[in-house]
């Protein structure tokens, strides 16, 4: 065997490990995937068999409507509004290229009600909530508040978890409603006020094209966001260890998980609202 | 005599870490046990194993004579209704004021009115030294001292049978801590309960111990009368109780799996 022989074997024995490591890092990768979604499929489970048991705890229910609802009506008003007069300007700017400014009415109220009002509420809500929710259970894990309300004959998922989850699904359609309606509303300050459009025709060329689905679908969507928010939040916060560095890695992980999941739940979700649209 | 804790042959490991590997001990009822042991020796573990908030591998754990390792979660429910608990950090709940910390068990697992629950807690407030007028604030706003006093009126709210002290001096001053000693030897009379302390604290080992129990290496390696730990011959014991750095008790570093 040549000197170039055992040099080429060499080589091939390189790649060889090489891609016997690649494999198994994305066998590992896939493995610890399949692992969590099983953690929190388990935890899930646990918190709504315990939710749908009484005691119910109504304090806690209405104190997290407060938060997720009350709370987050500035920063999703806010998000909304100045969404909804960009989308105005950028549409005006893009559609007057084709003398299709008439159309800006069409085009804010759908993309407020079927993807942005929904989609940004929930991100903001996830970064503002799930972040919280992740904190709080978290802070309570590590400093065995947790540990201490099962010795008091109070059942975690029960108390913490459950009422999270049925304040996310139910506040956040409220929180799109009120999006959509101010994202609206940001469209037409810009596009009568700085645009020059005709109020009235505005406004009735708004609720003229606009369908019960659009804001049935956002509204739907919302529902998902919401239970996705609240879930990752309390999952993290839950299963956190290790002090504060494991607190603050467990709110990172749930406004990222959150957040991952809630723009591949719009796609799904989407065409399959749509699918005969 | 039937002991109220019977722990046989009892072992718990996280990984490669074999934090308890054998621990035998009876405690009996009305007598109030310590067990001491360094850090990271697996005291607290031990303490949750008894609880339930952490399932032990293997051996044999009765309470009452039941056993209760593969208790379901309903009867783990059911026997921590006796069994009053202070926490190492006092673990009392952030968004809750003092006295619906105190209040907590009547109010939310007796279905206590509220007002009827509040006297209750003002009582057990006013039972470990502490006035009306802190009831109303948050435990942020409260002194470390004053928390454990919190805890400690929280764990006795319901009258409890079993009451179990997890660190209960750690982090306080030397007033404070005997102050909180006190108070737990006052309490374990009064309600006649069965107690177990864990701690490193030798001074509070002695003052709430009638019996005191050495745990080290995953084992129980003395356990006897309190008033007998300064006599007894066991030189882990001996280099323990005098903080000693040369023994055979050997210094480890090895990286906690379990806080």
């Amino acid at each position: 065997m040549t000197i170039e022989d055992g040099n080429k074997t060499e080589t091939k024995q390189d790649n060889n490990k090489a891609v016997t490591a690649l494999l198994s890092n994305i066998g590992r990768v896939f493995l610890d995937f399949l692992a969590s979604t099983g953690r929190v499929a388990l935890f899930l489970s646990q918190a709504l068999s315990q939710g749908v048991r009484p005691p119910y705890y109504g304090h806690q229910i209405l104190r997290q409507i407060w938060e997720i609802g009350y709370l987050s009506l500035p920063v999703v008003g806010l998000t909304a509004l100045f969404t909804g007069m960009v989308l105005a300007l950028q549409s005006y700017t893009g559609f007057s290229r084709f003398n299709a400014e008439n159309v800006i009415a069409n085009v804010v109220v759908l993309s407020m009600t079927r993807e942005l009002g929904p989609v940004l509420a929930g991100l903001m809500v996830s970064g503002r909530i799930g972040a919280a929710m992740a904190a709080e259970i978290g802070t309570m894990r590590v400093t065995e508040q947790i540990d201490a309300l099962t010795t008091l004959s109070t059942n975690p998922q029960k108390y913490l978890i459950a009422p999270r989850l049925l304040a996310g699904v139910t506040m956040l359609p409220l929180l799109v409603l009120v999006a959509d309606s101010i994202g609206v509303f940001g469209g037409y300050v810009v596009s009568v006020y700085r645009l020059g459009f005709n109020p009235a025709l505005y406004l009735k060329q708004t609720f003229d094209f606009m369908e019960v689905q659009d804001v049935t679908s956002g509204l739907i969507k919302a529902a998902f966001f919401g239970f996705i928010i609240a879930l990752m939040g309390c999952y993290h916060g839950f299963n956190s260890r290790g002090g504060a560095q494991g607190v603050g890695k467990a709110t990172t992980y749930a406004v990222v998980s959150s957040s991952i999941l809630i723009l591949i739940t719009n796609y799904l979700l989407t065409s399959l609202l749509f699918e005969q649209g | 005599m039937t002991p109220k804790f019977s722990l046989k042959n009892l072992h718990k490991s996280f990984g490669h870490k074999h934090v308890l590997q054998g621990i035998n001990l009876e405690i009996f009822t009305g007598e109030s046990m310590v067990i001491i042991g360094g850090s990271g020796t697996g005291k607290s573990v031990l303490l949750k194993c008894l609880l339930g908030l952490i399932p032990a591998d293997s051996g044999s754990l009765k309470m009452d004579g039941q056993e209760i390792l593969k208790e379901s979660m309903a009867q783990n429910e059911a026997r921590l209704q006796d069994i009053g608990v202070l926490f190492q950090g006092s673990a009392l709940f952030d968004s809750l004021s003092v006295w619906e910390n105190v209040a907590f068990r009547l109010i939310y697992a007796q279905q206590m009115s509220r007002k009827q629950a509040k006297l209750i807690a003002l009582q057990k407030l006013a039972a470990v030294g502490l006035s009306e007028s802190v009831a109303n604030l948050s435990p942020a706003e409260i002194s470390g001292g004053m928390q454990r006093r919190v805890a400690l009126a929280r764990a006795i709210a319901t009258q409890p049978h079993v009451l179990f002290f997890d660190e209960p001096t750690a982090g306080l001053d030397p007033i404070f801590s005997s102050v909180i000693n006190d108070l737990i030897r006052g309490c374990v009379k009064e309600l006649g309960a069965t107690a177990l302390t864990i701690t490193h604290d030798m001074k509070s080992a002695r003052a709430v111990g009638d019996r005191i129990a050495m745990l080290y290496d995953g084992k129980i390696i003395w356990c006897g009368p309190a008033n007998e730990i300064d006599t007894c011959d066991n030189p882990y014991v001996q280099q323990f109780i005098h903080g000693s750095a040369t023994g055979p008790i050997h210094l480890e570093t090895e990286l906690q799996h379990v806080a």
